[in-house]
């Protein structure tokens, strides 16, 4: 799997992601790199002798969690942008991810940005609280965001672009926002077809193509159920918008 | 599964069932439970081409109509709803395409201004200023009331909800009727998919559904619940005011305040059951009878369509009150076509039936024993 599409499988992650015990304890390395490769500059960098020192260069790198006080140090110095730091002690509610970004520009710290995984597809809103871009990063910032604490190990990379904001228009033929979306959840419309009948959303020309699985996530995520378990809305003919002159006959459309 | 005391359990989310619902709490009556299977006006009002109309044939249609469009009118306020129903009062334009419906016309337009409606027969030019696009060759004359119109039904009914909501009363979403129990002819309570409901009163304000509800305490109804189809387009600049109407030429088409058109028509064929899935045979006759009274419409693209059921009964008037058989049982129901316009006076009149009230409109002879007893007023004017 790795090898085809670059993206490590639930099995390849459960030899680097520690231990809940670990986690609840503070910050602490993620090293996932899961390739064979000559490179050892995560064991040179770490002062406190977190990584074990490599038998052969080749090796995947060995990390003691009980030593790794999450320093961060090898986050930049790793030029395959393969660890992360995740400190699930941050808050409550949410996780510190820090994350090797080499994108221009940068984001600004106490902004938010969209939290992408590791196939970058958005999954969450995320609060900017941290860019280090120091000589010792060496062209490598680390971005620490804050993320919900249920997608620690999820979130692996960012978007500029503040997909998550009340503000992004979730249907765009009838031009309702998130907020909005969101506040009709927090009203107790909970299932797509009651959304879709007070706020109009989903009934434009793309009948919902477009929003419908944005709002059942909105759902989801309000309500604590799985997306896959919620009903979507009737579809109903046609598929795209027809020409009444059409429907009689004797006439294109366009 | 929570088991529970009603003083009145409504069957029924829609329009009628949440009217009802508030007429009652308004009336100070504690426990009211409205229990619906889906979502609020998931059946019928949430399906129906809301128009609301006071030009009727019936001089009893006309006063339920007259008194609910007189009370959408401050809708907005009486039921402090925090969005708006969208009422357009842009009248209703109902052609006369055959000799017979000029005859009829006027003589109901007669009646219809007896009882204090403003509506007036119209030359076919007079009507083409009220309607530009129309194609007023096709026409004889037309009947006009400019106090009709038509509003939201979803906001509607959640504004009745949210109303009774705050007055006590109870809404059971996505709660099925699986039985009501009957004893020594009284209505006991209510078996629903979340818990039983003790209660002496129970309304059957199910719409397409209602002959279900009634047969669960053993009444049954002379009505069916028929398939009726609508298509909605595109939204574009404001350019109809009033519903475009005929009986004849089987169509009925308004534009909605958010510049969507939206048009049905009623089959003969329908099928008389409970489906509601869309056909293609509907567009393609539903696009020619516009096109051929409304020509430019022809440009306008359908983004969907859709059905919903009318609980039809044998004069195409409602059915209100106590049942002789079941002591605690109250209909609301069989209002072929027309429950979403008469939601405001069915609250009001049911709620009064239950309190043992003076009615506000005389509707005791809306009785579901008018069949047995063969008095029927047939309604001549419906799609």
């Amino acid at each position: 799997m790795l090898k085809s599409t670059g993206i490590p499988t639930q099995k390849d992650l459960e030899t680097v992601v520690p231990s809940k015990e670990r986690l609840a304890k503070g910050p602490v390395a993620i090293m996932e790199c899961f390739e064979k490769i000559p490179c050892n500059p995560c064991y040179t960098s770490c002062k406190r002798g977190a990584i074990k020192e490599f038998e052969d260069i080749n090796d995947r790198p060995q990390l003691n969690v009980d030593i790794c006080n999450g320093c961060g140090v090898c986050i930049s110095n790793c030029p395959g942008l393969a660890i992360f730091v995740v400190d699930e002690t941050y808050s409550e509610t949410e996780a510190l991810v820090k994350i090797p970004y080499e994108f221009s520009p940068l984001p600004e710290e106490g902004t938010y940005v969209t939290g992408l995984d590791r196939e970058g597809k958005p999954v969450c809103r995320a609060k900017v609280v941290k860019v280090q871009n120091s000589k010792a990063q060496d062209r490598t910032p680390v971005v620490a965001i804050a993320v919900p604490k249920e997608l620690s190990m999820v979130v692996r990379c960012l978007s500029l672009d503040d997909y998550y904001s009340d503000n992004t228009i979730v249907c765009r033929c009838e031009e309702v926002t998130l907020g909005e979306i969101r506040e009709y959840i927090r009203k107790g419309y909970q299932t797509i077809e009651e959304i879709k009948r007070i706020s109009r959303c989903g009934m434009g020309p793309c009948q919902g193509r477009t929003c419908s699985q944005l709002i059942l996530e909105e759902i989801a995520k309000a309500t604590g159920q799985d997306v896959a378990d919620l009903k979507v809305h009737t579809y109903r003919q046609p598929t795209l918008p027809i020409k009444l002159g059409l429907l009689v006959g004797g006439e294109d459309d366009e | 599964m929570m088991n529970k005391t009603a003083s009145v359990v409504i069957i029924g989310g829609g329009i009628s069932g949440c009217a009802i619902a508030y007429s009652l709490a308004k009336k100070g009556v504690k426990d009211v439970v409205v229990v619906e299977r889906e979502y609020l006006c998931s059946g019928a009002t949430g399906r129906c081409g809301a128009g609301v109309r006071m030009q009727w044939g019936t001089e009893m249609n006309c006063k339920l109509a007259k008194y609910s469009i007189e009370f959408f009118e401050t809708a907005n306020e009486e039921l402090e709803y925090e969005y708006d129903i969208e009422f357009k009062q842009g009248g209703y334009l109902i052609i006369a395409a055959t000799e017979k419906e000029v005859e009829q016309f006027q003589k109901n337009i007669k009646l219809q201004n007896s009882l204090g409606i403003p509506s007036r027969y119209i030359t076919p030019k007079e009507a083409k200023e009220i309607v530009p696009h129309m194609d007023e060759t096709q026409i004889l004359g037309a009947a006009f009331n400019p106090k009709d119109g038509h509003l939201n039904p979803f906001h509607t009914t959640q504004a009745y909800a949210n109303a009774a909501q705050r007055l006590g009363v109870e809404i059971m979403k996505f709660t099925e009727v699986t039985g009501i129990d009957v004893e020594n002819g009284k209505i006991k309570g209510v078996q629903t998919t979340k818990g039983y409901i003790s209660t002496p009163v129970v309304v059957n304000a199910a719409g397409g559904y209602s002959q279900l509800i009634s047969k669960m305490v053993g009444v049954e109804m002379p009505v069916f619940s028929e398939r009726h189809q609508i298509l909605v387009t595109e939204p574009v600049a404001p350019m109809q005011g009033p519903m475009f109407m005929s009986f004849s030429q089987n169509i009925y088409c308004q534009q909605t305040p958010h510049g969507s058109f939206i048009m049905g028509r009623g089959d003969p064929n329908e099928p008389r059951d409970l489906r509601i899935t869309s056909s293609w045979d509907f567009l393609e006759e539903m696009a020619k009878t516009c096109i051929r009274l409304l020509p430019p419409l022809r440009e306008l693209r359908m983004v969907r369509q859709w059905s919903g059921l009318y609980n039809m009964s044998p004069d195409r008037q409602p059915i209100y009150g106590p049942v002789k058989e079941v002591e605690g049982f109250y209909l609301a129901c069989g209002f072929s076509g027309h429950g979403f316009m008469f939601g405001p006076v069915t609250g009001v009149v049911i709620s009064e039936a239950i309190l043992g009230e003076e009615p506000t409109i005389p509707v005791h002879m809306l009785g579901l024993d008018r069949f047995e007893k063969g008095e029927l007023i047939l309604e001549p004017s419906v799609v």
